[in-house]
């Protein structure tokens, strides 16, 4: 579904990310896992088209994709969300998802229905009417996802969904990508929170100085020495046996 | 349509006040503010489009009222052609114009779009009324008066009536825009651009749009102002103080909203138009006192209404609906 083939992106004289080559098939759950500024979100940023890649190519559905403006990709089925969440503050709820579902409908009446649907599946139905920016953090990240699956994408990518959640909130969330997953729809997650990702990703893959270090199973990468160098520490191996 | 909410009840009521006014009053200076405050309405409606709803606040919007009121101008006094001529060709000029404007939205923000736009129009300003083998300079140009509606040489009454469908028409539009999908998708390219294009929405053709419909609205709006005053003056109609009379009304009014522009324009025209007739007859001293009045009136309203006068409408009807309950 998508390919990324020696992606590069470079900032001057900063490679923010190196020849990172990866696979999506169609019913994938893949997470991308790293520190700080391995490159994840410009990882992101290059597939979902806000970055114009400098090397290498982004194969969507047989279709390079690479420098295409983000608007054109979501059209095609690959929607993001972005880890710095941008709600229409100013807008209500339903109103931010509904403006989600009129790429795909072009009569107002049926993208409300649509967006009162996909608010309901996303837990967001008590809060329908409420103005996005009054909504506290967990929330606006579960907005996110709402909006983007108005979108109806083939691909989500999720950027940082459960940063910053309660531990109850986080439980939520992860429900909302597994309802979703089994529901059949292809996701990337990038993810800082090591142990939701254990619990979540069927494949990681872990970034470091913007390169693809390790890529495999959760219990694969986990023993990887490279990753527990780089990332992990020899804590979290401690602490998962 | 029961369902109709409260202010857009006010506004049909607004305007059919205005519909009846000329069948009981015939006092020229009232009718002369009526025709006003439904001009500077729609004018100020149209600059919502860009400015309030899709974010994009302009300072320079004289250079299409301008564009309108030189292309009916000249149409009449050098070509003898009907203004209705004028006014399509004012259409067509400030569609190309708004298409400049509506690419610099995309380059620059805030700020620099609005600083831009007001060197756009001083451009316009200097080539209006230094081309005096076209345009007669800075004398003006007198609109000539032949009576007809194809020559649009009107009495005040049907003057009330020609500004009333512009000012209903463009009440329309911004609904339009309130209820539509472009006009939603426009909403979100406002609050945030990167978001919207992430959802699929071209933002900067979106963007170009909306600039582009707002600047032909106004040179439309420019065209008829032009021929009921009856003189363009270049130093009048491309100046800032005009741009700023527009964006001034809406944010008084109400950005974003379709009463906003109106009542604006109600409160801000009829208080203008009040003071000039009270204080022209005095001595010189007094004649900027409008001007005064103008400040006190925004200050008022940034630090007590930042919403604008249809915000704290909606807040006193949410008020009373929880004093009800």
């Amino acid at each position: 579904m998508l390919t990324l083939e020696r992606v590069t992106k470079r900032f001057g004289g900063l490679t923010a990310v190196r020849n990172v080559s990866l696979d999506v098939r169609r019913g994938d759950l893949l997470g991308i896992i790293g520190p700080n500024g391995a490159g994840k979100t410009t990882l992101f940023n290059v597939i979902a088209g806000y970055y114009r890649p400098d090397g290498g190519r982004v194969v969507f559905d047989g279709r390079d994709v690479g420098g295409r403006p983000p608007h054109v990709i979501c059209r095609l089925g690959l929607t993001r969300t972005f880890q710095l969440v941008k709600p229409f503050g100013n807008l209500s709820v339903v109103d931010n998802v509904m403006i989600g579902a009129l790429t795909r409908l072009r009569r107002v009446s049926a993208a409300r229905l649509e967006a009162e649907r996909v608010v309901e599946t996303c837990g967001l139905a008590p809060h329908a009417n409420a103005r996005a920016r009054a909504l506290p953090i967990g929330l606006r990240k579960r907005l996110e996802v709402a909006r983007a699956l108005a979108t109806r994408p083939r691909l989500l990518l999720l950027d940082e969904v459960m940063a910053g959640l309660t531990p109850s909130e986080l439980t939520g969330i992860i429900e909302l990508i597994r309802l979703l997953h089994a529901d059949g729809l292809t996701l990337i997650v990038i993810e800082h929170v090591m142990a939701a990702m254990m619990r979540l990703a069927q494949r990681i893959v872990v970034l470091h100085h913007g390169e693809a270090i390790a890529e495999g199973t959760p219990a694969e990468v986990a023993r990887d020495r490279r990753v527990i160098d780089a990332y992990l520490g020899d804590e979290f191996v401690l602490a998962q046996a | 349509m029961a369902s109709l909410p409260p202010r857009r009840w006010a506004a049909l009521a607004l305007l059919g006040v205005a519909a009846l006014l000329p069948l009981v009053v015939r006092d020229a200076f009232v009718l002369d503010s009526l025709i006003l405050i439904l001009m500077w309405g729609a004018l100020s409606a149209a600059w919502n489009v860009a400015g309030g709803y899709a974010g994009q606040v302009s300072l320079g919007h004289a250079a299409f009222f301008g564009i309108g009121a030189y292309s009916a101008a000249l149409m009449t006094a050098r070509f003898h052609q009907s203004p209705w001529l004028g006014l399509l060709l004012g259409v067509v000029l400030s569609i190309a114009a708004g298409g400049v404007i509506g690419y610099l939205s995309n380059r620059l923000r805030g700020p620099y779009f609005a600083l831009s736009t007001i060197a756009f129009s001083q451009v316009l300003l200097i080539v209006a009324s230094r081309w005096r083998g076209f345009t007669a300079g800075s004398e003006g140009i007198p609109v000539p008066f032949r009576p007809g509606l194809w020559t649009l040489g009107l009495g005040h009454v049907a003057w009330v009536y020609v500004a009333l469908v512009v000012a209903l028409v463009y009440y329309g539009v911004q609904v339009w825009l309130e209820t539509s999908r472009i006009g939603y998708q426009l909403a979100g390219v406002r609050e945030d651009e990167d978001a919207a294009e992430a959802l699929g929405i071209a933002s900067r053709r979106l963007k170009i749009r909306a600039v582009t419909l707002s600047a032909a609205m106004t040179a439309v709006g420019g065209t008829f102002w032009a021929q009921y005053v009856g003189f363009v003056d270049p130093f009048y109609v491309f100046s800032i103080d005009l741009s700023i009379r527009f964006a001034l009304n809406t944010i008084i009014g109400g950005m974003g909203t379709a009463l906003g522009p109106f009542l604006g324009s109600i409160l801000i025209t009829s208080l203008e138009t009040y003071l000039r007739a009270t204080f022209s007859g005095l001595k010189t001293g007094f004649a900027g006192i409008y001007l005064v009045i103008y400040g006190t009136a925004l200050i008022l309203v940034v630090r007590f209404a930042p919403e604008g006068l249809t915000g704290v409408a909606g807040r006193l009807g949410a008020w009373r609906a929880r004093a009800d309950a």
